[in-house]
Parts: C-alpha cells; structure tokens; sequence
C-alpha cells in the first residue's frame, strides 16, 4: 500500500478526524481531566456533557489549544497534533466557539468576525474585504448586523450570534461549541442548529457542549459523558432515554430537578411594585412580590424584563416608580430603588446578577471573604470578620457547596457552586427578598435542583423571589406565578402549576397570530 | 458609537479651541507669528512622544522611559560627527529600548510601571555617561530640518503630520492596528481569537521608544545641541497629554485625534503661563489641577460597560 493509502479507504477505515487518548490535565493541585480517551467521527455532533466541573471545558480547551495536556496524546486524521496556541488549532483546522464571550466590544463586528485571520496584505489589512466577507458571512447565517457597528453597542444574544458566527465561518474541519445557547433566545437557537445541522451534512466534526438535554437529544448523534475529570460513557444519543443519561452524567438516579411548591398559600407583600418606568418614555410595569413566593419573570430577549429588575435592584436607575416595601416585621414603607443600590441593600433586597464575573463575586478572593462580604456590610471599620466564622461555616453547609475549604478562590470554584455562594451572600446578610437573573446559567444538572432547592427554602422561611430567566421550563418548574413581559408591560400573569411553555411563548410574542408566530419559531 | 473605541469627546476636543480663544482674547502677542511658530515648535516635540504614548496606552501599558530616551537620542546624535550614524545609532537604541521594555512586560510580566521605570533610570545614566552638559555638535543640514520652512510652512509640522500621518496608518490600515486595539480591550479574548498577544505588546512598546528617538532628534536639531536632561519632564507630560485627548489608560480606547489634542491643549497652557508672566512653578499646579478636572468632566467608561 503507498504512502497516500490512507485517503483513499472507506470512510468507515480512515482515521477518525480527532482522536484523544489517556488526556490528563491538573491545575496543581485539582485534577481537571484524568485518562480521558474519546474519538469524533466526521460528519456527526458529538455531544459532550457532565456535571459541574465534570472536565468538559477543559477537555475542548485542550482541544483549542487554550490549555496544554499533562499525558495523553491528540491525533487529528491520525497524526499525533501538539496543539501549542489557540493560533495553532486555528490553523490545525479546529474552531471554537467559546463559553465565555470573546467578543471585544471596542472592535466593529466585522473586525470581530475576522480577527486573527484579517485578509491582509503584507501587514496592510483589507478594510474592503474584510467588510465583504463580513457582509457575505452574516448573509450567509441569516443575521442581521451592520458590519460597521461596534460589538459593545450589541446586546449580550446579538454578541454571541457574532461569536458563533465567528466559529462557523471559519474554515475548519472540526468545530467546537461550548455552550453556545445560553444567552440566546429562540429564533437565535434555531438559527444556530440549522447552521449545526449544514456543517454535519459537510461532514464536519463537531463537538457540542451542554448542559441542556433536550438540545443533546435533538441535536447530537452521540454523546460522552464525564464526571469528575474521568470518562463515564460514549453511546448513540438514540440508544439513551433522559433518564438514563441524567443518571449516567449525576451517577445517581434522577431526583425531581424542582423542589414541590409550597403546599401553603403566599404571605404578605414584599415588594408591590405599583408603578416602575425603568426608562423614560417606555411602558411602565406593575407586579406584586408576596413572602413565601417564587415569581418568575420571562420573555423574548430584549422586551424589558431585564430592565424591571435591574431597576428594583437599583443597577439602572428607573425614571420613575412608586413601589411599597414591607419589612418582615410588616411595617410598610414607600421604597425607592433610585436611591442606590446600596440603599436596596440595606432594605433587604439582594440582587444575584446574571454575570456572576463581572457583577457578582470577587474572582480573586475566597469562598469565605465573598459570602463575609454580606455580614461585613454596613458594620464598623474595626469589625472582623473571624467572628462570623460560624455561620460562614452554618451557610457553606447549608449550600452544600463543593470546595476544598472556604479559603478557596470563588474564581477555582465552576459555575454551580459559584451561584450558590452568590446566595450565601445574601443568606449571610439575612436579605429577605431576592432579585436572581439566570439562576442556573452555566450550571449542571446536579447544581441545578440543589439551586433551585435552596431558592424554595428561602422562601419557605418567609423570603420572597424574583426570578429572571429565559428558560421557560426552568421559569415552570420553579416558580409558583409567571409573569410575561412583552414591550417593558406585564402581558400575562400564570399561575405555574398550570402554564405551558405554549401557552407562555404565546403571551410573549402577541395576542394575535399567536398559532402563526409559535409554529415559526 | 465610534467614541467607544477612540474616546473622543466634546471635552477632548474643546479644551484646545477654549484655550486657543482665551489666550487669543487675553493676551494680544499670543496670536503673533513669531509666538504660534514657538508654541508649535514647542508642540512638536511633545505630540510626537505622546503619539507613542498613546500606542502603548491601547494595550493598557504606560512607558516612563520616553523621556530618558529623547534625552540619550539628543546627545547620540550631538556627540556623533556624521549625523546619519548619530540617527541610525539613535533609532536602533530606540529600538532595543521599545524591545527590552515590551519582553519585560509581555513575556516577564513586569508591571510596566517597573519595567519601563528601570529603563528610564538605565537610559537617564548612560545619557550622562555620554555627554555630561548640554554642548555637542549638531550639522547645520539637521538644524534646518527642525527650523526651517518648507514650501512655506515651518518644518515642525513636516515633523508632526509625518509622525500622526504613521501612526494612523498604523492603527487604523494595519493588522497590528487592529490587534493593538483587541489586545488592549481584553488580551485573554485576543488571544483565544489567534492574536499574538505577547508580540503586539512588544510592538507597541517598539513603536512608542522609536517615536520617543523621533522626538529626541527633534529636539537637539531644534535647540542645536544634546541635553542629558532634555526629555526629563516628557515622560510624565506625555501620560498627562494622552489622558487629556481622553485615551484610557485601562486599554483598547484611544485616537490619534485624542493624542493630538491632548498635546496641543498641555502645550497651550505651557505658553499661555509664560505669556502670562505667571512663575513657572505655578505651571506644574495649574496642569496638576486641569488633568484631574478634565478626566473627571470626562464620561470615564471602561471598555465593555
């Protein structure tokens, strides 16, 4: 057999495009991935998917050439590849879409769109051609953008439609997604897995990362399952039942995700929001927060509810509101969020932001310091926070957060436990109304219903919860009343026990061509 | 929407045409030819260092060595007998400068601060190493290049729209450009997309030490002579001018339009001082003064926010 022969086997004989053996990786001393062998056949979505920390990320990192592997050896079409930037994987004809945003927001979308592969000549860039193959690149997947506009004037779906643009219109032979979908609404994730769909047809490879099963059973034709850094199982997506691959991804069998609803009926009012216009101008909400309540706030992306909430935790200061709080004690007291976020603090109303990163928890400092930060608050300069000890220790049980100890960096800990010392905090600073966007975004299955179990318990003891979320499943399970907002107005006020995500995705579009609108989506 | 990117506001632009109209207004021989072709001589010198400034402020970087560089620039080229091997000798010193302080920053991971605190230090000795007093020779065919006129209009401006014409191909018509402005908003994302972080950095540091040469060669052909302390007070002149033509020290925000206006506004008040008689000590005060109120008159926003 010449040299060449291995072109020209069957497909079925040919070296699978990226073959991983024994991979192993430690971030000193936390092992991320131990022994991990796993091959991707062409023409086929491959799914890989885990728990928190499970090594999913770092598996495609490696991949990406983000990360460089301790053992283990990578072969792309059968030859051993090091992968030493992610410059080079770029050119090994692997692209990656990755989970954290790497959009840059001073660049214009088409510089986004081919940065680090600008056509170029000699050093010179192409302004001309860089705008065509922008404008050809965004025709080609359907999104309307100018290319001229400056990606930090997009909103965050609109920046990840670049992202994932960015990825697909590379010339790659195997493409990444890691979690592309989360902050993406509808129409996006339908566009995004059409274009899935016409890269399998070219017979790309392409690895899917994600926590959402339904996009795993209608999108992948296999799936990997990791835990713990090491391999638990590569089947045919068509040989697994939900069940089973939740089983095989927590290694214990299926628990109900959402905690029951309070058997009691609702307390008295936390918040009633009478009147809250967050920007001059635009439509003005009304809704009614009661104790022992987990309400849910849902829509398209972009309608306004983010605004609303954003605005009671006093982030955007609302043009206008008349808003009436009531203390636990039940003593009532006109509220005004514009008086700071500081003020909603010490009023006992702790937002959890959607950007844990940026808004939330100080990377850098540890588990005990980020939830500290809620005792810390408002007392004297001298206070020290060593006699908080306990109840550190009382609220990091409670969470049942998974760290080496509370002196670990918020930054080493994966989404879940993150979020969940986002609500220690609040716990520790004895908040009794909680204001949480995206509660579950980036977090696994596992971390998922222990969330959602401590939001239930929250309000169990006379708390009360505002939910944002764009998972209308998420917003069903979880929550005893929904509310629809359409155009900054709230356009439908359901009960949970008895909506339907028809029902809901009706009342966000319109009252109208409602079966029209739903079937196109 | 641009102003994401290039910072520029009605402030940054104003400040130099309000100064321009209250010293037109006030004092009667600001306006006079023999004072604007001496503010503008003045000028040059400044702009074209805070052109390098400003390149190193896109990758969220700060240069201190500049100004010891312009100074060993002047007495390389003023203890030279042929001119052209003081410059040659002068831009590659620059050069390595650029290169020395980028490897420490990118590759060390030295804060720039440090790094190019060091090499200013370094540079400020070997400066005076070579030429002790102010004296040296400079050619007369150099002299003319800084002083004379050209077609009718003084050569400092040659020496300006050469330099601000550079760097805007640089930023806006080159790849590096490009990159200079993604690396500064967010390197790790950068880095993720393919670009060569480490290389950018050291580029912009090259760039800004080779503008710093430019600057110095400038300077001794204008007074006609090399000066160890010549460059002492551009270091931090230079940061001041850039963070008035509201460049963002964090990164990834800044235009060459900034640059120039930042330049022209702290060389404004530097003359409109002297005109007035005040003590030149005020100076330093009032500049003090002006840079903290206009940054904060400023719409700050980080990139991203």
């Amino acid at each position: 057999m010449s040299d060449d022969g291995a072109a020209r086997l069957p497909r079925s004989e040919r070296p699978p495009p990226i073959e991983l053996r024994s991979m192993c990786k430690a971030f000193g001393p936390v092992v991320a991935l131990r022994d991990v062998s796993l091959v991707g056949q062409a023409g086929s979505v491959h799914a890989i998917t885990g728990e928190n920390g499970a090594g999913k990320s770092t598996l495609m990192k490696l991949l990406a050439g983000v990360h460089a592997p301790d053992a283990g050896e990578l072969r792309i079409d059968g030859r051993v590849v090091h992968l030493h930037s992610p410059a080079a994987a770029r050119r090994a004809g692997i692209s990656t879409v990755f989970q954290e945003l790497t959009v840059l927001p001073n660049l214009t979308v088409a510089e986004n769109l081919l940065l680090g592969r600008e056509p170029t000549h000699l050093g010179w860039l192409g302004r001309g051609a860089m705008q065509a193959e922008a404008r050809a690149v965004l025709a080609r997947i359907g999104i309307e953008l100018d290319p001229q506009r400056a990606c930090g004037a997009l909103s965050i779906g609109e920046q990840q439609m670049v992202e994932i643009a960015k990825g697909v219109s590379t010339d790659a032979s195997v493409f990444i997604f890691d979690e592309p979908t989360a902050p993406l609404n509808r129409a996006e994730v339908d566009k995004l897995e059409a274009l899935i769909g016409a890269l399998k047809a070219q017979g790309k490879l392409i690895f899917y990362i994600s926590h959402r099963l339904d996009e795993i059973f209608r999108l992948c034709d296999t799936v990997t399952v990791l835990k713990d850094g090491e391999w638990v199982a590569t089947e045919p997506v068509s040989a697994l039942s939900a069940d089973t691959l939740i089983t095989l991804m927590v290694g214990r069998p299926l628990q109900a995700l959402f905690p029951p609803r309070a058997a009691t009926p609702p307390g008295e009012a936390a918040l009633d929001v009478r009147r809250l216009t967050p920007v001059a101008g635009d439509a003005s909400a009304s809704l009614l927060l009661r104790r022992g309540e987990i309400v849910g706030l849902g829509g398209l992306e972009g309608q306004g509810q983010r605004e609303i909430m954003r605005a009671l935790a006093g982030v955007l200061k609302a043009a206008d509101c008349d808003i009436v709080r009531s203390a636990r004690d039940a003593r009532s007291a006109p509220f005004d969020p514009r008086e700071g976020a500081v003020r909603v603090v010490q009023q006992g109303i702790g937002l959890i932001p959607e950007d844990r990163k940026l808004e939330g928890l100080y990377m850098d400092l540890s588990i005990a310091d980020n939830i500290g930060l809620g005792v810390l608050r408002g007392l004297g300069l001298m206070r020290r926070a060593r006699r908080d000890r306990a109840l550190l220790e009382r609220i990091a049980a409670q969470l049942q957060l998974r760290a080496r100890d509370l002196s670990q960096d918020a930054g080493e800990l994966s989404g879940g436990n993150q979020q969940k010392v986002m609500v220690g905090r609040w716990l520790a600073a004895g908040v009794d109304t909680l204001l949480i966007e995206q509660p579950t975004r980036g977090v696994d299955v596992g971390a998922k219903a222990e969330i959602y179990g401590l939001l239930r318990e929250f309000v169990a003891q006379g708390g009360a919860v505002l939910v944002l979320s764009s998972d209308l499943l998420e917003l069903i399970g979880l929550c005893d009343r929904i509310l629809m907002v359409r155009g900054g107005r709230i356009v439908g006020d359901v009960p949970a026990a008895s909506a339907s995500e028809e029902a809901l995705l009706a009342l966000a579009l319109a009252d109208e061509p409602v079966a029209a609108k739903a079937a196109a989506i | 929407m641009r102003s994401i990117r290039s910072g520029i506001s009605v402030y940054t632009l104003g400040l130099p045409v309000l100064l321009v109209v209250v010293l037109g207004l006030a004092i009667p021989s600001f306006l006079a030819p023999q004072n604007l072709a001496n503010v503008s001589g003045q000028i040059t010198a400044l702009l074209i260092v805070t052109l390098g400034q400003m390149v190193v402020a896109l990758v969220a970087g700060i240069d201190l060595s500049v100004g010891s560089v312009i100074s060993l620039a002047s007495c390389l080229v003023a203890t030279q007998a042929d001119p052209l091997t003081g410059v040659a000798l002068a831009l590659l010193l620059g050069l390595a400068v650029g290169l020395v302080n980028g490897a420490g920053v990118a590759l060390a991971g030295i804060h720039p601060l440090i790094m190019t605190l060091s090499t200013m230090t370094f540079l400020q000795g070997l400066a005076f190493l070579i030429l002790p007093i102010p004296g040296g020779q400079i050619p007369p065919s150099l002299r003319e290049l800084a002083n004379g006129t050209l077609w009718g209009l003084p050569q400092p401006l040659l020496w300006c729209a050469l330099c601000a014409g550079a760097v805007a191909l640089l930023l806006h018509r080159t790849r590096l450009g490009l990159h200079l402005f993604a690396v500064g908003a967010n390197a790790h994302s950068a880095q993720l997309n393919g670009v060569r972080t480490a290389g950018v950095v050291i580029a912009a540091y090259a760039v800004c030490s080779l503008l710093a040469v430019v600057s110095g060669i400038y300077l001794a052909a204008r007074v006609a002579a090399g000066d160890p302390s010549m460059g002492a007070a551009f270091g931090l002149e230079s940061v001041t001018a850039v963070a008035l033509g509201g460049v963002q020290l964090t990164g990834g925000v800044g235009s060459i339009v900034g640059a120039i206006t930042g330049a022209l506004s702290l060389g404004l008040i530097t003359n409109g001082i002297n005109l007035f008689g005040v003590s030149p000590f005020l100076r330093g005060a009032f500049t003090g003064a002006l840079l903290l109120v206009a940054v904060c008159v400023q719409r700050r926003r980080s990139v991203g926010l």
